[in-house]
């Protein structure tokens, strides 16, 4: 929060300069800073990026394949950060604990943990274990030193890769990724829900929002697994697989065109029915956020590259080209949500509950809750994701399947 | 004998979730405070904290006691029903200790027209001036004595 | 039967109750640490009052506050709510209508609303000049005391609360400052405090009103704004009760459903 701001005299009554009408006293702080625009920034790629993988294993899109192992390690790498931001902006870390140990069931927040707990341990650990474990014991004969250690601890003592256990490995990860999928659409549908069952706040306030965080999170998590290959095989020097990166693609388009769809219902809904809060909300887009809304997140996140995806589905020419432009693709589709949380969470509070002004917000450079934690926070997932790809992801599992000799034999 | 053997994956994994388990009830078994739950979901001790706070203001019928003469003097006022500590600010400290802690003066003249300056939110039957209208460059307790405004100090 | 039978030994029931005794002195240990553990977490304070023998109200009555802001300085002090701009426990607000622009053939003007530093100090003289004003009012604010209170649902860990005598009360030894609830609150009564960097709101002076006194506003209001009383120890002639038979009453934003109960008499719809 803006404590460290609000220490220095005058800050107050500088930040007062700033609101536009009438807004209640105690909102002239912002709560939620930059954090929590990334918490459900980081959420959303974690589910976006399982469904993925689960499009492979369970619904068979066989070109995805090379992409599998890659969807699950990032899965993984976003989940674990994901509280991260959450953490942080709490006025009383050390107590976090309490969320666990007496969670209040009627608060969205509370249940979260739970969902979270079931997430990371239910679905994807044991569906990363189970897809592993014979590699595992076989990485840990091979490999040496550190990474032996690694391996061995990693299989939990279970040295069992029989043909039987093995097809048991193979029934059990199947049943866990069709968990899995519904399991990540609550994940992030829970998300949504924090915001959308604010009945104060009319921004948040609605029962499209899981949706829209479940389409957007796909949208999101489907282009951070296409810039994730695209660079893993650039710096790997393995060949990307067009099949896969043009699947990826038609997934990605598809996703967009859901997301904008449903977004724009929202806004239709909105000023067709006109309810009291619809002048300040106008207000809001049209003014404070106009360039987070209309440009970035609209513009720049869903329409110039919703036009490139669709594009490329039409002409079909120069693959080196192709890359470069779903590079770029992923790129503003991923600066377009990260804007998209940035309207519900900052935008959500930028404009009074009495609906007859707004408030301003400050990012601070520095401090608990500023851009630096910020940006930490948004590359501690790239750096967690880049070390478990050197530690699970061998060269062969970026290619596919006809290239991967597959079953039991070795690259 | 044949055995119908659990295969190790699934045994390993029941001993984890057990353990998981047991980990989760034996933290809350330690973590949760004693009074939770005994009214509702919240630490019932907390309404104990609550009412051991410290109070800054007496309350009227602290100040009656000692000041007899004020209350009497106003009984005839409008200003009767209005509580000493509204002028006067928190005594609380001042009946603990009445000799060394004494209520500050009231000096500043705009004292008096935080309430009564004419305003067009305020009641219409609400007693209003317009300071500068109304004998300006005197003091209010020049004519008006704060206990009994309609008569002289 | 395939399995052999068990064979009892004698070893076997010695080590059994070894295990039983250990397993007990486990027990005694963990609940000598647990109680040293909450001995930290928790510091009784024992008092002679029955929370469940009270409802304690408020009720505000618009067309007696004069905006001198007496109760929003008396709740800083008495809370000892920081002085800052933007935390508030409770406030006032000026409303000033003005009148519709001639030939417009509207009913009412644009509304101004302010309430700089929450009415502490009083109302500087409105910018609107006197005859462009239609009508003009005061609203404090507070706490609404919500039956179906969204802050105490949001609440993940259970540190806000309702007491059973109807206050709504923020457990500070275990908040985790998270704020769902200031944004579930639809009032605007809820803020994270910068010294405690826990949420807190109008307790309705919960440590005065189990004493016997007023809430620090209402001793604190000079016109009566501000009715105070306990609804299970009401007599006919209890100023609460009369307050409550003889006005129409309203509420702030009733549409949400959160059915505050404190009460507005003379409240315009401008008011929210």
């Amino acid at each position: 929060m803006n404590t460290l701001l609000l220490a220095h005299k005058g800050a107050a009554s500088e930040l007062l300069q700033h609101v536009q009408g009438f807004i209640y006293p105690n909102e002239l702080n912002l709560l939620w800073s930059v954090l929590i625009v990334l918490y459900p920034y980081l959420t959303g790629l974690v589910a976006g990026a399982f469904i993925m993988a689960s499009l492979e294993r369970v619904f068979k899109v066989k070109s995805l394949q090379p992409t599998y192992r890659l969807s699950l390690l990032t899965s993984l790498a976003f989940l674990l950060v994901a509280p991260l931001p959450l953490l942080f902006h709490l006025g009383h870390p050390e107590r976090c604990f309490e969320v666990m140990m007496t969670p209040h069931a009627s608060s969205p927040m509370a249940i979260f943990g739970f969902v979270y707990a079931w997430y990371l341990m239910a679905v994807l650990l044991l569906e990363l274990w189970f897809d592993y474990r014979k590699d595992f014991v076989e990485w840990s004969q091979t490999a040496t030193g550190l990474k032996r250690w690694i391996y061995s601890i990693l299989t939990l003592g279970v040295r069992d890769v029989s043909g039987k256990a093995l097809l048991l490995d193979d029934k059990m990860g199947r049943a866990i990724t069709i968990i899995g999928i519904p399991s990540a659409f609550l994940l992030h549908g829970y998300v949504g829900f924090i915001f959308g069952s604010v009945k104060a706040n009319p921004w948040w306030g609605t029962v499209l929002m899981p949706i829209i965080f479940i389409f957007s999170a796909m949208v999101s998590g489907i282009a951070l697994l296409m810039f994730l290959y695209l660079i893993t095989c650039w710096v790997r020097k393995v060949e990307v697989d067009m099949d896969c990166l043009e699947t990826i693609g038609k997934c990605l388009l598809t996703a967009l065109a859901v997301d904008f769809s449903v977004e724009a219902l929202d806004w239709i809904h909105r000023l067709y029915v006109a309810d009291e809060s619809i002048d300040v909300l106008v207000l809001l887009a049209s003014g404070k956020l106009i360039y987070s809304l209309f440009v970035l997140q609209v513009f720049m996140g869903m329409i110039l590259p919703g036009l490139c995806l669709a594009g490329m589905v039409i002409y079909k020419e120069g693959w080196k080209r192709r890359q470069t432009v779903y590079f770029l693709c992923s790129v503003l589709v991923l600066v377009g949500i990260f804007a998209m949380r940035w309207n519900v969470v900052v935008g959500g509070q930028l404009f009074s509950k009495s609906l007859r002004g707004f408030t301003t917000y400050k990012l601070e450079l520095v401090g608990q809750e500023g851009l630096l934690t910020a940006f930490m926070l948004v590359l501690l997932p790239f750096v967690i994701v880049s070390v478990m790809i050197w530690l699970f992801l061998p060269r062969k599992d970026l290619l596919p399947a006809g290239h991967a000799t597959g079953g039991s034999q070795e690259t | 004998m044949p055995r119908q053997t659990i295969p190790p994956q699934i045994t390993r994994l029941v001993l984890m979730t057990v353990m998981i388990v047991v980990a989760y009830f034996g933290a809350r078994y330690f973590l949760v405070p004693e009074s939770f739950g005994q009214y509702g979901w919240y630490r019932a001790d907390a309404l104990k904290d609550y009412q051991a706070l410290p109070i800054h203001y007496g309350g009227q019928a602290s100040c009656v006691d000692c000041h007899a003469e004020v209350v009497k003097k106003r009984a005839k006022a409008k200003h009767q029903h209005i509580s000493c500590e509204t002028c006067h600010g928190p005594l609380q400290a001042h009946v603990e200790d009445p000799t060394t802690v004494k209520p500050p003066k009231i000096t500043d003249p705009k004292f008096c027209t935080r309430c009564h300056e004419r305003a067009p939110a305020r009641p219409e039957k609400f007693q209003q001036v317009v300071l500068a209208d109304h004998n300006p460059g005197q003091k209010c307790t020049e004519c008006h004595a704060p206990h009994l405004p309609t008569e002289a100090p | 039967m395939n399995p052999s039978p068990k064979t009892v030994s004698r070893r076997g029931v010695f080590a059994t109750l070894g295990k039983l005794a250990a397993g007990a002195a486990a027990v005694l240990v963990a609940r000598k640490v647990r109680a040293a553990t909450k001995q930290v977490v928790t510091t009784p304070a024992p008092k002679g009052y029955d929370p469940f023998k009270h409802q304690w109200r408020m009720a505000i009555d618009v067309d007696k506050c004069i905006g001198c802001g007496s109760c929003a300085d008396a709740c800083k002090h008495e809370n000892k709510v920081p002085r800052d701009l933007g935390y508030f426990r409770t406030w006032v607000e000026r409303y000033i209508i003005k009148k519709a622009r001639p030939g417009s053939g509207e009913a009412r003007g644009e509304t101004v609303v302010d309430s700089p530093n929450g009415s502490i100090g009083g109302f500087p003289p409105t910018r609107v000049p006197k005859d462009e004003i239609l009508k003009a009012f005061h609203v404090p604010k507070l706490c609404n005391l919500c039956a179906n209170s969204p802050c105490d649902q949001a609440c993940p860990v259970g540190a806000t609360f309702r007491t059973p005598e109807g206050a709504i009360l923020v457990d500070p030894k275990y908040c985790i400052g998270c704020g769902f609830c200031v944004q579930a609150c639809p009032y605007g009564c809820r803020f994270v405090s910068p010294v405690t960097h826990t949420a807190e709101k109008c307790s309705l002076c919960y440590h005065r009103i189990t004493r016997g006194l007023k809430p620090a506003c209402v001793e604190a209001c000079p016109t009566g704004t501000r009715i105070f009383g306990d609804l299970m120890d009401a007599k006919p002639d209890d100023p609460l009760v009369q307050f409550y038979a003889k006005n129409k009453l309203q509420v702030l934003k009733p549409h949400l459903g959160t059915q505050p109960r404190v009460f507005y008499a003379g409240l315009d719809e401008e008011a929210r």
